[in-house]
C-alpha cells in the first residue's frame, strides 16, 4: 500500500507541475505585453506565442501539422491552433480571442479588415472542392458532367439523391451554398442532410448513406481509404476556394501579439514557405492539396 | 422436523464458536437454547436454517441433507423482524405469493393468522412504521402463514411489552400443539424457556 | 460583453415561441435518452441486484471493474459503436451508423455500467437483510431479485435518474454516432457544441436553460418522492 500510495503522490505531483506550467504560459506573457513598449528586450520574449485561428479544413489536411513545426524551429514563436468553422474563426478575431487568422472566405476577410478588424489581408494559396459520391455513382454524374458542378448538382436535387452538407457555417458550407446559388436551386427536402459536422465526419456520413457532398480535396484525399465513396465532380472552376492570412488589429484589442503576427504573415507567404506548401501532399497522394498563389 | 447434527464445528478466523459433537433435536417438540451472550446461540441458529453455510461437521433434517424441499418447510423468525416496506396484508401474503397459491387461499390464510395473533387491526397499515411488538407478531404471523414444518426464533421477545409477549407464546405453544411443528428458540431469558421448552439446551 | 446579454434575450425568446426546430431537438434528446435508460435498467438491474448479493472469490476484483467502467468516457463508448455499425464493420449490413437507433444503443452501452454500478453497490449494502429474510421464507433466487428490487425501488429509481442525466448530457457518443444531422440526429448537446463552434449563442443558449431545467426537474420529482417515502 505505502509504495502505491507513493507513486501516485509522485504522479500527482507530476500532474500538478504540468498543469501549473500550462497556467503560467498565458499569464507570462500577459505581463510581458504590458511592458511591450518600455523595453525591447522584453519584446522579443513577447513573441512567444500566438493563437491561429483557422479552419478545421487546413487542420483536417495535415497541412499544419507539416508547415507549423518549421515555423517554430524557426522563428522561437509557438503557434496554438485553433481549428473551428471561417464563421467562429472570424469571431474569435473580432473578439481578440486569435492574433492571426488563416481562413477562406473572401468577401467576408475582405469586410473584416476594411471594419478594422484586422490590419491587412494577403491570399496564401487555394485549394479546390471536389463533389464525391458512391462508386457505382446511380446518377451518372460522371459521365454525363465530370466538369460540371451547377449541372450535377441540379440533377442531385432532381433525382432527390441523398446530399449531405456541412450545415455548421464553415468556409467550406458556405461555398456550398454559393454554389447552390449560382445553380439557383435552394436545396431542401428528406434528401438534403444538414450534419452541422466537420469536413471528416461529413464525409464519414455520406460514406454511410452512400450519398454525395462537397468536399475539400486534401480532407477527402486523407480519408479516402476507410471511405466507400469517390470523386465525381471536379475542375470547375466555381469548385476553387482562396484562403487568406489576416493578422487581428491590435487598435481593437490591444492583447493582440501582433509582431508575431505579422511575422506568420510574412512567413508563410514568403516563396521558400509557398514552395513547401506546393509540395506538400505529392508524395502521398501523387497531387498538391494546396497550391500557393501570394503574391 | 428432527434435526440430528454431529461433529460441527464453526470459526469465525481463529476463533472457535461452535464445538457441538452430537446433537439431536426431536420432532413435534419445543426446544428451548438458552447460555451467555456470545456463546454461539444465533449462530447455531443460522446454521441450521441454512443461512450460514460456512462450517464443518453434518446437520440432518429427517435423515436428509439441506434442499430446497426442506428450506421450503422451515422458517427463521429474527430478533429484530425486517417487514417489507409494503402493506402488513402483503407482507404476510409474501411467502404464499411466491408458492402460487390463487388469491382466495391467499386471503383466507391470512385472515386466519391475524385473527390468531390479534392483529386484525394492523392489516392496511404500512409495516415498517409499526413498534416493536406490532412488528413481531406480524413478523410470525409471516412465518406462521405457510405452516412450516420447523420454526426457528432468535430471541423473539426480547424489548417487547408483556401483552405481546404473551400473545407470542401462546401462538407458538399453538403451531407445537395443534400442527404438530417443531420449534427451536433462543432465549436468555430462563423463564421464557422453561415455559416454553420440553427441552432446554444450555450451551 | 453584449452579445452575451442578446443571446439571453434571443433563448428566451426563442423559449417563450416555443420554437419548432428547438422543440423536435429537445423530443429527440428525450427520446433517445429515455429509450437508452429504460434498456440499460432492464438489463442491467437484475444483474446487478444478482451479482449484489451473490458470494463469490473475485468479488472484490469484480466491485474495482465494475466502479472503473461506471465512468467510461462517453466517446469511447461513441467510437466503439461507429466501428461495429460503420458500412465496413460487423454490423453494417443493418445501416444504423449515423440514426437515432445508433444513438440509442451507444447511450444504452454507455449507462448500463452505471446503473449495474450504482444498483450493485446499493445491493451490496443493503440486499443481504432483505436476502436473508427471502430465504428463510421460501423464496427463490429470481423472487429474491424481484423483492430486492421492490424494497430498494426508491433507491433504485435515484440511480435511473442520474443514468438518464449522464445519457441526455452527454455530448461524446451521439456526435460521433449520430453526426448530428438535422432533423434527424440532432440532440441539444451536439446542438449546443455546434452553435457554439459556429458563434451562434442564442439556441446554444436557449438550449442550455432546457438542459439545467429538464435535470431539476428530474431531480426535484426524485426528491419529493424520497421523502413520501
Amino acid at each position: 500500500m505505502k509504495k502505491i500510495s507513493i507513486l501516485l503522490l509522485i504522479f500527482l505531483l507530476i500532474f500538478t507541475t504540468a498543469c501549473t506550467k500550462n497556467v503560467e504560459t498565458p499569464t507570462n506573457t500577459g505581463q510581458v505585453e504590458e511592458t511591450q513598449d518600455e523595453t525591447s528586450q522584453e519584446q522579443v520574449e513577447a513573441k512567444g506565442s500566438i493563437i491561429l485561428s483557422t479552419t478545421t479544413s487546413t487542420q483536417d489536411s495535415g497541412l499544419l501539422d507539416f508547415l507549423l513545426p518549421i515555423f517554430t524551429e524557426e522563428t522561437g514563436i509557438e503557434v496554438k491552433t485553433i481549428a473551428v468553422g471561417t464563421g467562429k474563426a472570424l469571431q474569435m478575431g473580432r473578439d481578440g480571442e486569435a492574433d492571426v487568422l488563416l481562413v477562406h472566405s473572401k468577401a467576408d476577410e475582405i469586410k473584416f479588415v476594411e471594419e478594422g478588424y484586422g490590419t491587412e489581408r494577403r491570399d496564401v494559396m487555394y485549394n479546390d472542392y471536389i463533389l464525391v459520391g458512391p462508386k457505382d455513382d446511380p446518377l451518372n454524374l460522371k459521365t454525363d458532367y465530370p466538369n460540371n458542378i451547377l449541372e450535377g448538382l441540379k440533377r442531385i436535387a432532381e433525382k432527390e439523391a441523398v446530399f449531405v452538407s456541412r450545415g455548421d457555417d464553415s468556409g467550406t458550407h458556405k461555398k456550398e451554398l454559393s454554389i447552390w446559388k449560382t445553380a439557383n436551386i435552394e436545396p431542401s427536402g428528406a434528401w438534403y442532410l444538414e450534419a452541422g459536422a466537420g469536413m471528416g465526419d461529413v464525409l464519414k456520413i455520406t460514406s454511410e448513406k452512400q450519398g454525395y457532398t462537397i468536399s475539400d480535396r486534401g480532407t477527402y484525399l486523407s480519408m479516402r481509404d476507410v471511405l466507400d465513396l469517390e470523386i465525381i465532380i471536379e475542375g470547375d472552376e466555381n469548385l476553387f476556394n482562396q484562403y487568406g492570412v489576416i493578422p487581428v488589429n491590435p487598435e481593437k484589442n490591444p492583447h493582440v501579439n501582433i509582431d508575431a503576427a505579422i511575422e506568420f504573415m510574412n512567413w508563410i507567404t514568403s516563396d521558400r514557405v509557398q514552395d513547401l506548401i506546393k509540395e506538400f501532399g505529392v508524395e502521398e497522394y501523387g497531387q498538391p492539396l494546396f497550391i500557393p498563389n501570394a503574391k | 422436523m428432527r434435526i440430528h447434527i454431529t461433529k460441527l464445528k464453526k470459526y469465525y478466523g481463529e476463533r472457535q464458536v461452535l464445538d457441538i459433537d452430537d446433537l439431536i433435536f426431536e420432532e413435534h417438540k419445543i426446544t428451548a437454547i438458552t447460555g451467555p451472550n456470545g456463546c454461539g446461540k444465533t449462530t447455531l441458529l443460522n446454521i441450521i436454517a441454512g443461512l450460514d453455510k460456512d462450517y464443518k461437521g453434518e446437520i440432518r433434517y429427517n435423515g436428509f441433507y439441506l434442499n430446497k424441499d426442506i428450506t421450503d418447510k422451515m422458517t427463521l423468525v429474527f430478533q429484530k423482524p425486517y417487514l417489507f416496506k409494503r402493506s402488513v396484508y402483503e407482507n404476510i401474503e409474501y411467502p404464499l405469493k411466491i408458492r402460487g397459491l390463487s388469491k382466495d387461499i391467499r386471503n383466507k390464510k391470512i385472515l386466519d393468522i391475524v385473527k390468531k395473533l390479534e392483529i386484525e387491526d394492523l392489516l392496511e397499515k404500512r409495516a415498517h412504521l409499526l413498534s416493536g411488538g406490532e412488528s413481531q407478531k406480524v413478523a410470525l404471523a409471516r412465518a406462521l402463514v405457510f405452516e412450516p414444518d420447523l420454526l426457528l426464533l432468535d430471541e423473539p421477545t426480547s424489548n417487547i411489552d408483556p401483552d405481546a409477549v404473551a400473545i407470542l407464546e401462546r401462538e407458538i405453544i399453538r403451531f407445537n400443539e395443534e400442527s404438530k411443528g417443531t420449534v427451536i428458540i433462543v432465549t436468555h431469558n430462563l423463564e421464557q424457556s422453561k415455559r416454553l421448552g420440553h427441552r432446554i439446551v444450555e450451551m | 460583453m453584449n452579445y452575451i446579454l442578446e443571446g439571453f434575450k434571443e433563448a428566451i425568446r426563442l423559449l417563450i415561441s416555443l420554437d419548432k426546430e428547438v422543440l423536435s431537438i429537445v423530443s429527440l434528446s428525450i427520446i433517445v435518452s429515455t429509450s437508452a435508460t429504460i434498456f440499460a435498467s432492464i438489463i442491467s438491474i437484475p444483474l446487478a441486484v444478482y451479482f449484489g448479493i451473490k458470494k463469490f472469490k473475485a468479488k472484490r476484483l469484480f466491485s474495482r471493474i465494475t466502479y472503473t467502467f461506471m465512468s467510461i468516457p462517453s466517446v469511447i463508448v461513441g467510437l466503439v459503436v461507429a466501428i461495429i455499425l460503420s458500412r465496413k464493420g460487423p454490423f453494417g449490413h443493418l445501416n444504423l451508423l449515423y440514426t437515432k437507433n445508433a444513438m440509442i444503443i451507444a447511450q444504452t452501452l454507455l449507462v448500463i455500467p452505471l446503473v449495474f454500478g450504482l444498483t450493485y453497490g446499493l445491493t451490496k449494502s443493503r440486499g443481504d437483510v432483505i436476502e436473508r429474510i427471502a430465504f428463510t421464507l421460501g423464496a427463490n433466487k429470481w423472487d429474491t431479485i424481484v423483492l430486492i428490487i421492490r424494497e430498494l425501488k426508491v433507491d433504485i429509481l435515484v440511480n435511473i435518474a442520474t443514468a438518464f442525466s449522464r445519457a441526455i448530457s452527454e455530448v461524446g457518443a451521439v456526435m460521433i454516432v449520430g453526426g448530428n444531422i438535422k432533423g434527424y440526429t440532432r440532440v441539444m448537446t451536439t446542438t449546443i457544441s455546434m452553435m457554439n463552434s459556429m458563434g451562434d449563442y442564442p439556441m446554444a443558449i436557449a438550449l442550455g436553460i432546457i438542459l439545467l431545467l429538464i435535470s431539476f426537474i428530474i431531480h426535484s420529482l426524485i426528491y419529493s418522492y424520497n421523502r413520501e417515502d
